[in-house]
């Protein structure tokens, strides 16, 4: 019986500690940031009766919203088309696999790190500051944002390709380039695509909002008229919103589906 | 991987890039005139003056200057608590939305909802909360409990709430049958199907979003202060507005940090959790 090595011991389940250790967070954050959560309870009739002056959209200058939602559409795929020509030529020099320098693989990363750290409103309101107002420091605010994310799915891609598929390119004596355009893309061509078209209806979104901080399209209409007190008019735009976006939802969802 | 045999598959070859004749596939030509058409009729709607962009440039360029010139040091201290707001109120907000859209998940659910009519409700108003992006939310809980982090939180957390709902929702319909039916057989009523079939299977994709999703909301968080709801993002629009370039140097440098910080931390967690 001595000879039995003893049973291994049994895993501690750290579920719980992990529980509580997020429990005391939770307290201790709230306490610093002097939080109290029965406020929104409180603020609830404010809220409501915020909410209460949307009540009557007032549709009269519909033909300029919609030509506003039509610039904002715009933007986005403007901004889009910009990222992904950003992307296209950032993310192969930031796959591991097929970048010609381990130092420019790293610079590669590091700046779509950078892109995709700052958000597009920031970029966005750097750019108004610095161009003035209009859809234009709207559209490279997302392209710099977009292309930090595109590039880092699309290096990603590049490097989950079966390296067989860059050998027998290589081995025909392709470069750098001739790989990327030969062996890279078109191995990833599918995902490409729809991953763009996804961020599409993003982007679409996101430059529905950029309006507010005076970069073009029809957020900047919706924060002139709530600063006015319009909210008639407020409310029907929200509302040209909402409706674009669903339908551009159901648009990308389709187009996704077409080209798997 | 279907990718890396991009021949063999028969959907894919009218995709396929390098044809027999050397040439792009029709398929790929037509896409891209089409999108060259689309973005040139989508350029008038832009208005972007003809010459005025190169000028707009040139600006841009000396504005960037300008940041780069001279960071202000003695704001740092100030930089860095506000940032720790910031990533503070992201992680509220997430952990609320956690704990709030388990029992929705479950409730939205098919395979798991009491009825239809209820996952079918529950799916429409996180359908809802999710067309807005959290600094319309935020616009509005700042207008029913005032300027400060709360509104900043509960609009994060709301968002992520018709996030997580929706994949934990996705998730737990993913989980084959043969889990809930080895637990069936066992004589498990609904409830304990739901406790130790469904959630254990759709436990670890839950927390791997969870991890993107703060990921996120770190991000969103910095620029929530624009409309009043606590963190960095309000410092910044100060800077901006007086034209302290110095300070808006830091303060960005501040966000990158964190963001890149954070991004590789719950990198290096979501792939021990997983």
């Amino acid at each position: 019986m001595r000879d039995l090595s003893p049973l291994p011991r049994k895993r501690v389940n750290a579920f719980p500690l992990w529980l509580a250790a997020l429990a005391a967070l939770f307290v201790v954050v709230t306490r610093d940031l002097e939080i109290d959560f029965r406020a929104l309870a409180w603020g609830a009739a404010d809220m409501g009766e915020f909410l209460g002056r949307f009540e009557t959209p007032d549709f009269s200058r519909l033909s300029r919203y919609l030509m506003l939602m039509g610039e904002t559409v715009a933007m986005g795929l403007w901004g889009t088309a910009l990222a992904f020509l950003g992307a296209f030529v950032i993310a192969p020099f930031a796959a591991r696999n097929l970048s010609p320098h381990p130092l420019i693989y790293r610079v590669a990363r590091e700046l779509l790190n950078f892109l995709r750290a700052m958000p597009d409103l920031l970029f966005a309101m750097l750019f108004v500051a610095a161009m003035g107002l209009g859809p234009l420091p709207g559209v490279l605010a997302i392209g710099m944002h977009v292309t930090g994310f595109l590039g880092k799915v699309f290096a990603e891609n590049l490097e989950r390709v079966d390296p067989g598929a860059y050998e027998a390119v290589r081995a025909s004596g392709a470069g750098f380039l001739q790989t990327v355009m030969w062996a890279g893309w078109p191995s990833v061509l599918q995902e490409t695509v729809g991953y763009t078209i996804f961020i599409l209806d993003r982007n679409v979104r996101m430059a529905a909002i950029l309006g507010l901080v005076g970069a073009g399209g029809i957020g900047f209409e919706i924060k002139t008229t709530m600063g006015l007190f319009q909210y008639d008019q407020a409310a029907a735009l929200v509302l040209v919103v909402g409706t674009t976006i669903l339908a551009i939802d159901y648009l990308s969802a389709w187009a996704r589906r077409k080209v798997r | 991987m279907q990718s890396s045999r991009p021949f063999t598959d028969a959907g894919m070859a009218a995709m396929a890039w390098p044809t027999a004749s050397g040439l792009p596939s029709r398929a790929v030509v037509l896409g891209a005139v089409g999108i060259c058409v689309v973005l040139t009729a989508a350029l008038s709607m832009l208005e972007l003056g003809r010459g005025g962009f190169l000028a707009s440039l040139g600006r841009l360029f000396e504005y960037v200057g300008n940041i780069i010139a001279t960071p202000d040091w003695e704001y740092a201290p100030t930089v860095a608590s506000k940032m720790l707001e910031t990533v503070e109120m992201a992680f509220l907000g997430t952990a609320l939305a956690v704990v709030m859209s388990l029992p929705l998940g479950l409730l939205a659910a098919r395979n798991s909802a009491p009825h239809p009519a209820v996952s079918h409700t529950i799916r429409a108003i996180m359908t809802t909360i999710r067309s807005l992006p959290e600094l319309m939310w935020a616009l509005f809980f700042v207008t029913a409990v005032g300027l400060g982090p709360l509104p900043g939180v509960a609009a994060i957390a709301l968002v992520s709430i018709g996030y997580l709902g929706k994949f934990l929702a996705e998730a737990i319909e993913a989980v084959p049958d043969a889990a809930v039916e080895g637990v069936v057989v066992h004589g498990a009523n609904r409830m304990q199907v739901r406790f130790y079939a469904l959630m254990p299977q759709a436990w670890p994709d839950f927390i791997a979003v969870t991890f993107y999703v703060f990921e996120h909301n770190v991000r969103a968080a910095t620029v929530l202060g624009i409309v009043g709801a606590g963190g960095i993002g309000y410092d910044m629009t100060m800077a901006m507005r007086l034209f302290r370039y110095d300070r808006l140097a830091l303060i960005l440098l501040a966000i990158y940090l964190a963001v890149t910080i954070l991004d590789r931390l719950s990198d290096r967690i979501r792939a021990r959790v997983i």
